[in-house]
């Protein structure tokens, strides 16, 4: 989902990045109040000559009745213990505490930022020297440290800077390191390696970018931490006596009996101060993280209900055809689903998409990926993000409307109606806790009233034992399975509450030849066994045409084709169809070429006008990109949207 | 075409980890001639991405060790080269593609300042140069208006192009030698096909050598050579493509084939898959590694692992059993 306001000409490349990161900044509200507020301590900074009303290093002498004066007219912040304009000690104050934060901020960064760059990217014995060192300064009471220091030093603002500068870098370098390690780890890593890149350049190329946007975060973080202890020091008395910081006006006004006298606005003025800038800088920090991060601009997707609105029955005949024989267990009517973005048409992911499924059926549900078949299995269930909406149409499970359920009933039906197993599902198992653990976990987690005793640990020896794990491997933890292993580990939760309905999404998409066999085989025997239906979701057509009935072809949201697999397969009417079958392999000839489907599938977001597969079909005449071809019935179980099969049976 | 490009011998690649010695790659040899695509195929874990690796030397050391073997490419050994040395190979001779095109992309990175990384780095270009460059290689891998998409982050591109630009990447210094680790697994059918025309396309107009690392004989059916089947890091067998297909000569080739989904056959004929998984390589190898999955298992199986012979013309086979009329050899 890229943005169709991308300005990308090259000669003002600058200025429209500087645009698309203020754009993407300005959505972060909290950001742009952090801003505003930083912004203004640093006008006030800059200009304090100009703003103050007085000079603060004024040397007429103070009188009597000049002391602590409550706000006035004259003093709009009133006066200190020695008469003097606070808002204008303040103003000038603001200077000195963001000049100390900024410089040992800056000290800071570069020392934690070096060393953990150094340590991440080095590893081994340099790391663990440098992250031992590390942990005894973090261990080490920064305060009191800081102040014996700066109390041996002369207490100067410059020292000041060094001090706090000097121990400031403990956390950065470890939040850099641990974010250098991650890095490194990174295929692009390893594929800039294969190009002959030496160290130097993966980590001013590949690896500080990505540090960088953390970088700047901390440093916004350490910047108010460096303001803190300044004013933490200059408060105990330990700051540049001629350097009138904000901490120092809190010292004074604390020592000279601010609070005796009630004159709370010395104290308050500073302090709010400090508060307002730690407040910006977190905030800003915040809104940085949000911009600085390119992946994360895609999110910004507004929040929906699920609506469901009226219902039309264009797909009647196609069922009664179902119902005469076998008992059906999940009919879907006209579905559609709506992905809703901010400020963009809506993506319409599914569209009118129906089918049914009988009790020890199998359906194949097959597509490219981005053509809707995540999103239709998810609505479903109405396990969409929230910005999925269901616009239209039915799911009747067991003759109940899925869509007219409140959460707390289709809570129920999840998992022990229909339960679903996710793609790369294998790698969601937690690895520090045993296998028979965390199915024991389901099934308490969707039957709490399962006994909790022997009973349970019959039941999972009885489910491992469905999907073929021998029962002495349920005390084995994740990493000692094998990635087969892991995925019947999977399907054996989720039969955990004996559903009727699985749905497998690429239950083997990352598996090779040899385990997705065996899953495969797996599926079909425990349909046969339990008289589970399952929807078995793949993008691979050859996978399915060994073990479904029927198969459901998606193209760019709309059904492509739905007939039962032998039609599919000896007589398919859809071009994709068609396509998709001369992509497959042939290995009975095997110098044979490969047909490849030209182009790539429709964005969702811009869906061309007319058939969906219209510029890539190679069928294509005239009405095609122009007329959307409603789906078309050619037999009891066969239907395929194309305009070229209107009219034939 | 009598000189091999590459002739690797007795590679053997192990790791020390906590638990003991994982025994990876036991010793293998082949060789590539220029211009020839070779398929190397077998299981995950089978050793086949960690023996291209140990060739290029990408594999970390430790835990990694590459324990004996020469790999003699051109005239000269690429395991007794310097890291300086194989950073000048990597990439202008050989190059690798990798698996995940989704994860092989640095993502806060324009492709544009990726793809032009190799070529400033290996042929001195300039800024413009190479960015001239990319644009030309984003053209023949077959991505429109690739002038204005360079500027654009990995993450607006769908799988299938991002593998494009992996590929037009990795092409980008006209390598001789190029190492492709299964870089269709993460992808659709049909854009997979896309993917396999694009490399045999390129293939002819550069005359380039390629070793495709796949799981799936299906693949590779119809661009590779030769086929050189893996199995628990050793060679188990290697043939010509059709040769292979035809009359496999080692049981777990006929359990790879006999695996693979087919579309022209249906129940009657069900796909069958192998019981157990491959073998812990943390075992020093005894025996043949295949003897506790295999159905032509005999005694001598279990005493002593098989080497490579010949069984015909190309076809060389690591089995004690003849598959074709199951008696011994």
């Amino acid at each position: 989902m890229q943005s169709s306001t991308k300005i990308t000409e090259p000669k003002n490349q600058w200025t429209a990045r500087l645009l698309e990161f203020w754009r993407v900044f300005n959505k972060n509200r909290m950001g742009v109040i952090g801003l505003g507020m930083i912004g203004t301590l640093v006008i006030i900074a800059i200009f304090a000559p100009l703003i103050a009303p007085y000079d603060s290093s004024s040397t007429e002498s103070a009188q009597i009745g000049d002391i602590y004066n409550p706000p006035s007219a004259a003093h709009l912040l009133g006066t200190d213990d020695a008469g003097q304009d606070i808002l204008s000690n303040f103003i000038f104050g603001t200077r000195v505490s963001l000049i100390v934060g900024t410089f040992a901020a800056f000290i800071s960064i570069i020392i934690g930022g070096t060393l953990g760059l150094i340590a991440g990217f080095n590893g081994g014995r340099t790391d663990n020297l440098i992250m031992r060192f590390t942990d005894i300064m973090l261990v080490i009471p920064d305060l009191p440290l800081i102040v014996v220091l700066v109390a041996l030093t002369k207490p100067s603002l410059l020292n000041i800077i060094i001090v706090v500068g000097l121990l400031g870098w403990t956390t950065t370098a470890r939040v850099v390191r641990s974010q250098t390690l991650a890095v490194k780890s990174r295929k692009f890593v390893l594929r800039a390696r294969g190009i002959g890149a030496g160290n130097r350049h993966i980590i001013s190329h590949h690896i500080l970018p990505l540090v960088m946007p953390i970088l700047v975060v901390q440093a916004v973080l350490v910047v108010s931490n460096a303001v803190l202890t300044e004013s933490t020091l200059a408060f105990l008395g330990l700051g540049d006596p001629s350097a009138l910081s904000w901490g120092q006006m809190l010292n004074y006004a604390f020592g000279r009996g601010a609070m005796s006298i009630g004159a709370w606005w010395a104290l308050a003025v500073p302090g709010i101060g400090i508060v307002w800038v730690v407040l910006g800088l977190t905030l800003l920090g915040q809104g940085l993280e949000q911009v600085l991060n390119p992946r994360l601009e895609t999110h910004h997707l507004t929040p929906g209900r699920p609506v469901v609105q009226n219902e039309r029955d264009e797909f009647g005949s196609g069922k009664s055809a179902d119902e005469k024989s076998g008992n059906i267990l999940l009919d879907v009517q006209n579905l559609s689903v709506n992905y809703v973005a901010d400020g963009r048409p809506p993506a319409r992911a599914v569209e009118n998409v129906s089918f049914t499924l009988k009790e020890g059926e199998l359906m194949g549900l097959v597509g490219e990926s981005g053509c809707g078949k995540t999103t239709l299995m998810l609505s479903l269930l109405r396990l969409l993000p929230s910005a999925g909406q269901i616009v239209n149409g039915k799911v009747f499970f067991k003759e109940k409307d899925l869509t007219a359920l409140n959460e707390e009933e289709l809570n129920i039906v999840r998992w022990s109606g229909i339960s679903i197993i996710f793609q790369g599902a294998m790698n969601a198992l937690n690895p520090v806790r045993t296998v028979g653990d965390q199915i024991s976990e389901a099934i308490i987690r969707h039957l709490p009233d399962f006994p909790r005793d022997k009973r349970l640990d019959e039941r999972v020896i009885e489910l491992l034992d469905l999907v073929g794990i021998a029962s002495d491997q349920k005390e084995n933890f994740p990493h000692q399975y094998s990635g087969g292993m892991r995925q019947r580990a999977m399907i054996a939760m989720a039969l955990a509450c004996n559903p009727q309905v699985v749905i497998a999404d690429e239950p083997t998409t990352a598996l090779d030849v040899m385990i997705q066999a065996q899953i495969l085989e797996l599926l079909d025997d425990l349909r046969k066994k339990l008289g589970l239906a399952i929807i078995f979701v793949t993008h691979d057509l050859g996978v399915v045409a060994e073990i479904c009935d029927k198969v459901l072809v998606m193209y760019g949201g709309v059904t492509a084709e739905y007939a039962d697999v032998d039609t599919v397969y000896n007589e398919p009417r859809h071009p994709y169809t068609q396509e998709l079958i001369k992509a497959f392999p042939d290995l009975t000839k095997p110098k044979k070429k490969l047909t490849s489907i030209p182009g790539y599938p429709p964005r969702l977001d811009a869906l061309p006008a007319g058939c969906r597969f219209a510029p890539r079909c190679p069928a294509v005449f005239d009405r095609c990109h122009i007329e959307q071809p409603p789906l078309h019935k050619l037999g009891d179980m066969h239907f395929a949207s194309c305009h070229l099969v209107e009219g034939s049976k | 075409m009598t000189s091999a490009l590459l002739q690797v011998t007795d590679l053997q690649t192990r790791f020390h980890t906590p638990e003991g010695i994982v025994h990876a790659v036991n010793g293998i040899s082949f060789h590539i001639n220029e211009g020839e695509t070779v398929a190397i195929v077998g299981e995950s874990g089978c050793g086949k991405s960690v023996s291209m690796m140990s060739l290029l030397k990408l594999i970390p050391t430790p835990p990694g060790e590459i324990s004996s073997g020469t790999a003699i490419y051109r005239g000269t050994d690429l395991l007794q080269k310097s890291e300086r040395e194989m950073e000048d190979i990597r990439g202008k001779d050989i190059a690798m593609i990798f698996q995940d095109p989704m994860t092989s992309l640095n993502p806060v990175l324009t492709l544009g300042r990726q793809l032009t990384e190799s070529m400033r780095e290996h042929l001195g270009f300039t800024k413009e140069q190479a960015e001239e460059r990319a644009v030309q290689m984003l053209e023949q891998v077959g991505i429109p208006d690739a002038r204005r998409r360079i500027n654009e982050y990995p993450h607006q591109f769908s799988g299938g192009m991002r593998q494009r630009v992996m590929i037009a990447m990795a092409l980008s210094c006209a390598p001789s030698l190029l190492i492709a680790d299964e870089p269709t697994t993460a992808l659709d059918v049909t854009i997979q096909a896309q993917i396999v025309e694009l490399v045999a396309r390129i293939r002819e107009s550069l005359h380039m050598a390629i070793i495709w690392i796949t799981h799936d004989l299906g693949v590779v059916a119809g661009m590779a050579d030769r086929v050189i089947v893996m199995y628990a890091g050793f060679i188990v067998e290697e043939a010509d493509v059709n040769d292979l297909y035809d009359s496999p000569g080692h049981p777990y080739t006929l359990a790879l084939l006999a695996a693979l989904p087919r579309i022209d056959r249906r129940r009657d004929h069900h796909l069958k898959s192998i019981a157990g998984s491959p073998p812990n390589l943390l075992v020093a190898p005894h025996g043949c590694p295949f003897a506790p999955r295999c159905e032509f298992v005999i005694e001598k199986c279990r005493q002593e692992n098989p080497p490579l012979i010949q069984i015909e013309k190309n076809h060389s086979s690591a089995c004690w059993v003849d598959v074709k009329t199951g008696a011994p050899r």
